[in-house]
């Protein structure tokens, strides 16, 4: 905006004033003004340096106002050499002085005259806030000073050094830099000291290092003055005054910052009779090496540089000389001669960055600076700290390198002149880039040219990648309806008591089905994977499929979706699953053969009629395989599923295996059946693992095979070895009473749940109990029986076993093999498969034996 | 121990020395102006009426002046906001020479006119500061306010602070009467159950904690004047039961003119320390009368400080015995500190405010040691030297302080506008204790 000011990018005068006099030895300023100025101004400036800034003000009431503030002052000036007993006090005016009209001259004049004996120096600056900024005040001060003390004109072979503001810690550099380059010099003003000072066993209140006024006398007989400025002008440039006043010539260099910079400076300096010692050379050969070393991380910079007139031109430069793109150089000073300074230059840097625009703003504020960033995609600040709020809004990181930093400490050792302090400056830049880079590379790239293929999602999906063993996955019971009926299953999700497919304990709405994902992900954050594999068929279910999955994918886009299905709705529902982002597809196919399918089947509903036999296996076949095909041209990964039957399809899985790997399916999981009590194969026997390690390993010729199944739960949860799906289940039944106590040994890892194999028992954890109560009796240890796939079934361990559990009725296990169930028998103990906490399987198996043999 | 007067010789002047006092003498000169080249550390009226509007968050507030006064108040106060940020810039008409010789007003309705353009949704509230330069050159702000008010249907308030028009506790006035200007056409409302909290700047989240103390109590909080708040709840003011005072020095005024107008009651309170924090809790509740409500403040209270003391207990070791040097902006504060210390077996040794009032002094007096310097509106010479003879192993104060304390080999504790850790409540309890801990029993003063 024009008229108004938002957040502004300087200061006023009398804070360069000031500063400026903090490096006169001895010296102690105040503010002609009210109150507000000194403390406001000794508030930025301890903030900075981190040092004791005492700042006395004339405190001017409305009364000075109106009569003059003459008798504050000298009642001011009096109070501060009691106080302090300064060599120098510079008075600076304020606003408020300069437009009362405050004769300050004048005041100081009597004060001078009432006091005749007074060895201190008081010097006055003219510095109104509205007349410029604390640049102005800066060089006003130093102007002032040089104006106002005695000056001694003989001829002393010194060289004058005026800097614009620049840190203690720069100005304790150049001056080494000066020793190293063999010149005597005069430094004016000197902050090195005192405005950051050593912790000392006396505190001085008194600032009492600094350039002593004898010395700035004899800088009217210096044989040059060095004036590192490109913005003086003849109101304000001392090497000016010099000149004009005592004929001393000067030179006027650019900070001396980058090649070009120190170049310059090493020039004048040589011809003033200095010497570029081998010391000075090589630091430049190192500063050439370290420009070439970041070069290209530089490269990437887009900097925004704000600051006053004499830094920001520095900076600008220094950025050039690297390839970091000045984008914006912007100053709050009234400066038009920066945009001459400038132009070519970034114009130049501009062209290799085949950038279209940069910008040179100077009576410039951080609103428009701000702005800027944003339109010119500046990936880098360097200035004061005062552009945090820019740094912290767009994520752009900020060197703090000027005046004012409040936000870290260090202001006062901020290093940016010479080879060091240059570079010091460029690492700050290239690592700022190298740390973007860095640390976004990886997802930036990933998210930019990665295309989510479904084939990475198999890898983490535990299912279908052996490996992925570490993510976990939910079922989510969401699928009631059937539309066929399978002879071995039996969709009991009343059922606790088994660990087997079609089982869940309860049907959840998608509502709920959502909530329990989402509170699930919270403690589970390996959680990669949403499934819903019934208790009933997907797809017969799917409304209720729909909404869970279009509920999960809104809170998160990247699970992985998969269904189980029997397929005789797939064709129907392809297109919308890919829609749904549903990746993977396990088919459950028992044959391809109808007259077989017609043994397995026993009804299948389609279009709202029921067909049985050969017609129902067939329909139910031809859209199982015309689905596969379509997966797989969808790209979608097809698990086919394939329930072995003794006397059914064992014979016939090969053909089925082959016949899904043609139309594409990625992966055949041929499992063995589970005997369901109460379902049509009840009776069947069973295949033993090794049966099915013969089949997998015929059928592996074809198409990948699943060797790791667990067989899970519609609403199993957890990775495939930890299912906790118990404890999401909200309550247990109630159990009906009864008497005297059996004894069980229950397969388990935790003693919590019936979680083990019984082929997989380490030890027994023996019970006893009715129906009410239960009693853990002592656990026993057992050579495992089931050692790997193969289940060698060695003799002596099978012993170790019998003895552990002769004395129990039953056997509580997850699972157990058809072989030892049946050696078990021959002992007269029981094999009960259960998946339940401990205390509860053992009531149920006390309630269960007494049903069946009545009380012992 | 050593006279304070003949102390005084070496290093305070002679106009300074009414205002230093322990507790054998009579009296404190105190609420005067500043004696020239003193090196006060007080801020002017522009700075005090800046701070006590600042927290409202959505308005703009515009320092019609010089650039400076705009430049160091930018941003500067650790004060959060709920909703808007508009507060964290700095508005200012930047007048320049040409400004002061021919007059700024119409650079202001200028800038008015642009803000109200630039900006949207438009701006509903404007805080037109006037500093130093703007009465002398004579810009009638006041005529510049109304027309906008009336241009724009918004409202638009002059804040006449020109730095030298007396102290900063005038400042704090002239911000209470522009809070008075824009609630007082809404004086009829219907009256609500709660309270306001006036003088509480939500540093670091400070009024949050207490809003939820009296809220966990059963007191709801109706507006907040001077924390996070906007003009929309400022507009409810008004029709709260009850006005309660942390920061007196800044508030009490605005109470006294929401009693006299609204015949809203009002009460002193401070969260600082266990003490302090329970008595007003209590306070409060028991002003409202319902049993229930000040059963909840005692089972609040009691609850709180059993969690808090074995965090004080912890410390405590460290830090008994220890000295204390107390410089800080108003009295209430620093009685409040002074508290806060000796519930760690701390004692204050030094105390000085900006500009403590007369009554508060007495109560500064009356809590500490007879050998406690207690000075107004003190100088860095005065700290040192107090500091020193007094071998405080500790500073309280603001960021000027902090590196005198720091040069002087003594600890510090960051007790002012800029914080970022909460100090009010019991949760500023233990930041302050740790706080404390961390600076004096640092391993750095073995070092030096």
């Amino acid at each position: 905006m024009i008229n108004l000011n938002v957040n502004p990018c300087k200061m006023c005068m009398p804070m360069g004033a000031i500063s400026a006099l903090w490096g006169i030895k001895g010296c102690m300023p105040i503010l002609h003004g009210s109150q507000g100025c000194a403390t406001y101004i000794r508030r930025h400036l301890s903030t900075h340096y981190n040092e004791p800034i005492d700042i006395a003000s004339s405190s001017l009431t409305e009364e000075g106002t109106v009569f003059g503030g003459e008798a504050n002052l000298l009642k001011g000036l009096q109070n501060m050499i009691d106080l302090y007993n300064p060599e120098v006090i510079g008075v600076c005016t304020t606003c408020l002085a300069e437009t009362i009209g405050e004769d300050v001259n004048a005041i100081v004049k009597t004060f001078c005259e009432q006091n005749r004996n007074l060895s201190v120096k008081i010097i006055n600056i003219a510095c109104p806030g509205y007349s410029g900024t604390q640049n102005e005040g800066w060089f006003a001060a130093i102007r002032s000073i040089l104006e106002q003390v005695e000056p001694n004109t003989t001829p002393n072979n010194k060289i004058n050094i005026i800097t614009p503001l620049i840190s203690p810690a720069d100005t304790r550099w150049l001056k080494n830099f000066l020793t190293e380059m063999g010149v005597d010099y005069t430094i004016m003003p000197d902050l090195s000291d005192n405005l950051d000072g050593a912790t000392e066993k006396n505190y001085n209140r008194l600032k009492t290092e600094g350039t002593p006024i004898s010395e700035i006398s004899a800088m009217a007989g210096a044989k040059l003055t060095i004036e590192f400025s490109e913005f003086t002008d003849e109101r304000n440039s001392t090497a000016e005054y010099l000149k004009e006043a005592y004929g001393v010539p000067y030179a006027k260099l650019p900070l001396p910052v980058g090649v070009r910079g120190m170049d310059k400076l090493i020039k004048v300096l040589t011809e003033a009779g200095g010497v570029a010692t081998y010391k000075v050379r090589k630091a430049r050969g190192r500063y050439i090496d370290a420009m070439i070393d970041s070069h290209k991380h530089n490269a990437k910079a887009k900097a925004a540089v704000f600051g006053e007139p004499d830094f920001v031109s520095a900076i600008a430069r220094l950025c050039c000389e690297n390839g970091i793109l000045p984008v914006l150089a912007a100053t709050g000073s009234v400066s038009p001669k920066l945009r001459e300074t400038l132009a070519s230059e970034i114009d130049e840097c501009r062209e290799y960055h085949f950038a279209d625009k940069t910008l040179i703003l100077d009576d410039s504020d951080f609103s428009a600076i701000e702005k800027a960033c944003d339109e010119l995609g500046a990936n880098l600040l360097i200035g004061s700290s005062d552009g945090r709020r820019i740094s912290h809004k767009f994520d752009i990181p900020l060197i703090r390198c000027t005046f004012p930093i409040h936000d870290y400490v260090g202001g006062q050792r901020v290093r940016m002149l010479g080879f060091d302090g240059s570079l010091n400056i460029l690492d700050q830049a290239a690592n700022a880039m190298l740390e973007k880079v860095e640390a976004n590379f990886r997802t930036e790239l990933h998210s930019k040219f990665y295309k989510p293929k479904t084939e990475d999602k198999t890898t983490t999906h535990p299912c279908f990648g052996e490996h992925a063993c570490k993510n976990a996955r939910v079922h989510l019971p969401v699928a009631p309806e059937c539309n066929i009926q399978c002879n071995y299953c039996l969709r009991n999700f009343d059922c606790m008591n088994e660990s087997r497919p079609g089982v869940a304990s309860k049907i959840l709405s998608p509502a709920e089905a959502f909530e329990r994902y989402a509170k699930l992900k919270e403690t589970m954050p390996n959680l990669t994977v949403v499934g819903v594999a019934g208790p009933g068929d997907a797809l017969a279910n799917f409304d209720k499929l729909r909404e869970t999955f279009r509920l999960i994918r809104e809170q998160d886009p990247i699970v992985t979706f998969c269904i189980a299905t029997n397929g005789l709705l797939l064709p129907q529902y392809v297109s919308e699953l890919k829609e749904l982002g549903v990746s993977h597809i396990t088919v459950t196919v028992n044959a391809v053969d109808p007259a077989i399918g017609a043994k397995i089947y026993k009804h299948v509903y389609y279009m709202g009629k029921k067909y049985t036999g050969v017609e129902g296996a067939s329909i139910l076949l031809a859209n199982q395989l015309a689905g596969i095909k379509m997966l797989s041209a969808e790209g979608m990964v097809c698990k086919v599923n394939c329930v072995t039957l003794k006397g059914i399809n064992d014979h016939h899985i090969y053909e089925v295996s082959k016949a899904v790997a043609a139309l594409g399916a990625y992966m055949v999981n041929i499992m063995p059946h589970l005997p369901v009590k109460g379902s049509e194969f009840e009776g069947l026997e069973r295949m033993t693992n090794k049966d099915i390690m013969v089949l997998r390993e015929k059928c592996g010729v074809d198409i990948k095979q699943m060797k790791h199944c667990r067989q899970c739960r519609s609403d199993a949860a957890g990775t495939l070895d930890e299912d906790i799906s118990i404890e999401l289940r909200e309550s247990v039944p109630e159990k009906p009473q009864t008497e005297k106590p059996r004894r069980f040994a229950v397969a388990t890892k935790t003693g919590a749940i019936v979680d083990t194999h019984f082929g997989q028992a380490n030890e027994f954890y023996i019970y006893e109990g009715d129906e009410k109560n239960t009693k853990f009796l002592e656990t026993r240890k057992v050579f495992k029986y089931c050692d790997g796939p193969q289940c060698d079934n060695k003799e002596e361990r099978w012993q170790s076993v019998i003895s552990a559990v002769s004395d129990c009725e039953a056997v509580l296990a997850m699972r157990i093999g058809p072989t030892p169930e049946k050696r078990l028998k021959e002992n007269g103990i029981e094999a009960i498969t259960t998946y339940e906490r401990v205390e509860t399987a053992v009531s149920e198996a006390a309630k269960k034996r007494r049903n069946v043999y009545g009380v012992t | 121990m050593t006279d304070l007067r003949t102390c005084m010789n070496k290093s305070v002047l002679e106009e300074r020395r009414p205002s230093i006092c322990d507790r054998r003498e009579n009296g404190i000169s105190c609420e005067r102006e500043s004696v020239s080249g003193a090196v006060s550390q007080r801020a002017c009226v522009y700075c005090g009426a800046r701070v006590v509007l600042n927290p409202i968050t959505d308005a703009f507030h515009i320092v019609h002046g010089p650039i400076g006064c705009a430049s160091y108040t930018w941003d500067i106060r650790g004060s959060l906001t709920s909703g808007e940020d508009t507060f964290r810039n700095s508005f200012s008409t930047d007048l320049r020479e040409t400004d002061i010789v021919f007059g700024g007003a119409k650079k202001l309705t200028a800038a008015i006119d642009e803000l109200m353009e630039n900006i949207n949704p438009a701006p509903k509230l404007l805080f037109i500061f006037a500093t130093c330069i703007v009465g002398v050159i004579g810009d009638d702000i006041e005529a510049v306010c109304r027309t906008a008010e009336a241009r724009y249907g918004i409202r638009v308030i002059p804040v006449k602070a020109p730095g030298f028009s007396g102290t900063k506790s005038l400042g704090y006035r002239m911000a209470c009467d522009a809070i008075m200007k824009l609630i007082l056409p809404h004086a009829n409302q219907p009256k609500r159950f709660g309270v306001n909290i006036l003088g509480d700047f939500n540093l670091a989240g400070e009024m949050w904690i207490i809003r939820g103390y009296l809220e966990q109590i059963g007191i709801p909080v109706i507006s907040t004047i001077t924390g996070d708040s906007s003009y929309k709840t400022l507009l409810l003011a008004p029709s709260a039961t009850l006005n309660i005072v942390q920061c007196a020095g800044s508030s009490a005024y605005l109470a006294e003119r929401m009693e006299a107008e609204f015949g809203m009651p009002s009460l002193r309170v401070s969260f600082f320390g266990i003490e302090d924090t329970t008595n007003s809790l209590l306070r409060v509740a028991d002003a409202f009368g319902r049993p229930e409500i000040s059963a909840n403040a005692r089972r609040f209270a009691a609850e709180r400080t059993a969690q808090i003391l074995p965090v004080i207990e912890k410390y405590r070791p460290y830090l008994e015995g220890k000295r204390a040097a107390i410089f800080v902006g108003g009295g209430f504060k620093a009685i409040s500190l002074i508290r806060q210390f000796n519930e760690l077996g701390m004692e204050a040794v030094v105390v000085g405010t900006q500009t403590g009032k007369k009554d508060e002094y007495e109560v500064i007096n009356s809590l500490v040691n007879s050998g406690t310097v207690v000075l107004d509106d003190a100088n860095p010479a005065e700290l040192e030297r107090f500091m020193m003879e007094k071998q405080a192993d500790i500073l309280v104060g603001g960021v000027k302080e902090r590196p005198l304390a720091y040069k002087l080999g003594m600890a510090f504790c960051d007790h002012n506008h800029e914080r970022k850790q909460p100090l009010a409540g019991f949760e500023g309890i233990e930041n302050f204790v740790k706080e404390i801990h961390k600076s004096i029993n640092s391993p750095v003063w073995k070092y030096i």
